[in-house]
């Protein structure tokens, strides 16, 4: 960096404080974080390594830096409780080369699982990030076992990856890997605190991040709470904050189409002022406007709930149709974006959304956990005929039963003639009755978008190219990585391999 | 369900009317606090409860012992649930002055009758 270019980042960060606080008066919440010159700035504390949020990168990170010798970590998270998304996720995690993948003899590579990611991804995704995750996946799995994280016996082939290759927790969501995480965090003496709201970087004249400003004792919602205190950080700042999903304003500042209407399958903390403040301070902003939406979501339940990890395993051998027609309109296990483009143009003759349905044999369905809750909790259906399912979502009789009849034939031949899904998965699985149906519909789910970082996990600065200094990030909160399209079960790997990457980064620094 | 939500518009009307004469309190609470505010604001009058003023009188343990659920369902009782354990401060569920909506439902359809 020049001399010329650090003065002017100077005048910039602290002309920002005034900025900021005359736009904060128009802005509506969340209020706006502001990074300030960290000269004569009254420490607070210091800690040797600081990581804001409390998702499996923040968690991640924390457990690493302590087996690396760390003294004094701190996880700071805005929320009342731990976890962020990665405790309502859905525990899928996918990874190349795992032990079970060896017992049941599928033959994957790191190679591979970065190639299938790279045609998600659509020309756009970062191949070298890609494969470092890749290369460190099995490690991030091993973590959550040593932490105690126990999962379903057999593999998932999610849409878009070309081998089973995803494990998943036995209690189906992410939990089962963010409390063993949380746990073996304090076990190893990382401090954690709640209520505790990054607001802002505290800059040196160098250009390097010192430390910076969280509010304790914060309320979610309610800016003006807590105390805002100054802590320095040794080694650097973590920022592992997640997407930005939650926020209405800067996701259809990206897509429009997202408006408010549009569900939402986030935990309320995933604003994106973290990610917003590194933008601030340099960052490079990438593919801000990949906003992914979940197909396999439900109309009838809020967030993720149960259907979505229903239909995640059960779309292999399940067949989508059409209300209005009877009819297929999409392969069931391609990649998300396809499926939910093909999903939202499912409408009446007048326009209106018409949710589809997801038609599944009872006999495969129930061997997934969820599928007796979603008939329980009235947001999914079990049917003895085809008569009884067509009335109930007044689908047209006739066409479905042909189409039962010819989606059969291709459970059979294993080609499926129509769109061309991978039929391996669905093998001897006909759609037969007893029938159980979900709804289908798309909600905003992943922001592929975020701030640009190496594989040390460190962030670059938009000018200069180089790390910024004193500052990581890790997870969601990073860009580009998956480019237009992020497959099923590849964030758990990421988010924990980035976190490690950046522990192991810092711990060098 | 049409009896509960008819039940929860009758709470909530009530609600509205007492808001009006500023404190509303559960009378089981009025036999325990009286009129010491103090005893659950404990970090000024002008601020919520801290996440421990409940646990100075209720137990998480009991707690969650008195709204277990069959193994089946084990993981939804809201005391010691499965996303957060029993880690989720009170007032996220439970407000003395008004009426909250238990967080799960944000996501679940599940049904907790006996929720205030
Ligand atoms: C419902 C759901 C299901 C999913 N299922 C899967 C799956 O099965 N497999 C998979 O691979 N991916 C899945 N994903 C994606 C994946 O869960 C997320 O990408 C991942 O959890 C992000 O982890 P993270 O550590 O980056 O952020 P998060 O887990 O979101 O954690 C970020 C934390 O930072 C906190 N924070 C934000 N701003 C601040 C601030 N200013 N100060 C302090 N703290 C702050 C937040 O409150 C939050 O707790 C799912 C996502 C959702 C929403």
């Amino acid at each position: 960096m020049s001399k010329v270019n650090l003065l002017e980042r100077r005048n910039f960060i602290k002309g920002m404080g005034a900025a900021a606080g005359a736009a904060g008066m128009a802005m509506a919440a969340p209020a706006m974080a502001v990074s300030q010159s960290a000269n004569g700035v009254k420490w607070d504390k210091e800690v040797e390594i600081a990581i804001i949020g409390s998702g499996f990168a923040g968690l991640a990170a924390g457990i690493e830096s302590m087996r690396l010798g760390a003294k004094d970590v701190h996880i700071f998270e805005k929320m009342s409780y731990f976890g962020g998304n990665s405790a309502i996720n859905g525990g899928l995690f996918a990874a190349p080369g795992t032990p079970m993948q060896k017992k049941e003899g599928v033959n994957d590579s790191v190679e591979r699982m970065v190639q299938d990611q790279l045609k998600a991804g659509r020309g756009i995704a970062d191949e070298a990030l890609l494969r470092h995750v890749a290369e460190h996946a099995v490690e991030a799995l091993q973590m959550t076992f040593d932490a105690g994280s126990e999962y379903h016996p057999y593999l998932q082939q999610l849409g878009g990856h070309s081998v089973a290759r995803t494990y998943q927790t036995t209690v189906s969501c992410g939990a089962g890997i963010t409390q063993p995480l949380l746990k073996e965090c304090r076990k190893l003496g990382v401090q954690t605190h709640n209520r505790a709201k990054f607001e802002g970087f505290l800059v040196n004249d160098e250009g390097k991040v010192e430390g910076f400003k969280i509010r304790q004792g914060y309320y979610f919602g309610e800016e003006d709470t807590g105390k805002l205190m100054h802590i320095k950080a040794k080694r650097g700042v973590l920022m592992a904050t997640g997407g930005f999903a939650q926020n209405v304003n800067l996701r259809m500042a990206q897509d429009p189409t997202l408006t408010a209407e549009v569900g939402c399958t986030n935990a309320p903390g995933a604003t994106g002022e973290g990610m917003y403040e590194m933008f601030r301070l340099g960052a490079i902003p990438v593919h801000l406007a990949h906003i992914q939406s979940g197909p396999w979501a439900s109309p009838d339940e809020g967030g993720f709930g149960y259907v979505s990890n229903y239909s995640i395993y059960n779309f292999p051998h399940s067949m989508a149709v059409n209300c209005l027609t009877g009819e297929r309109f999409m392969n069931e296990i391609a990649d998300r974006k396809t499926r939910a483009d093909a999903e939202l143009a499912c409408r009446d003759k007048q326009g209106n959304p018409l949710p589809p349905i997801l038609i599944t044999s009872y006999k495969d369905s129930k061997k997934h956990p969820n599928t007796k809750k979603v008939i329980k909790y009235n947001v999914g259906w079990k049917f003895d005929s085809v008569e009884e399912l067509a009335k109930h979502f007044n689908v047209p009789l006739k066409p479905l039963k042909a189409q039962i009849k010819e989606y059969n034939q291709y459970v059979k031949s294993g080609n499926d003639a129509q769109f061309g899904k991978n039929m391996t998965k669905a093998k001897g699985k006909y759609i037969e009755a007893p029938f159980t149906v979900v709804r289908l519909w798309p909600k905003v789910h992943y922001c592929q978008g975020g701030v640009q970082v190496n594989t040390k996990a460190e962030v670059k600065d938009s000018f200069t190219g180089k790390p910024i200094a004193g500052l990581y990030a890790a997870g969601e909160v990073c860009g580009g990585v998956h480019g237009v399209s992020r497959l099923g079960s590849c964030s758990i790997p990421e988010c924990m391999v980035m976190g490690m990457t950046a522990a192991r980064t810092m711990m060098k620094a | 369900m049409k009896k509960l939500s008819l039940v929860f518009a009758v709470a909530l009307a009530s609600f509205v009317s007492l808001s009006a004469q500023a404190v509303d309190q559960r009378e089981y609470h009025k036999d325990v606090i009286g009129k010491d505010c103090k005893t659950c604001h404990d970090q000024g009058l002008k601020n919520y409860p801290s996440d421990q003023a409940c646990t100075q009188c209720h137990d998480v343990d009991e707690l969650a012992e008195q709204t277990a659920r069959s193994e089946e369902d084990k993981w939804q009782n809201p005391h010691n649930n499965l996303h957060y354990g029993k880690e989720l401060p009170c007032i996220e569920c439970h407000g003395e002055h008004e009426l909250k909506k238990p967080m799960c439902s944000n996501c679940h359809t599940f049904k907790y009758d006996k929720h205030k």
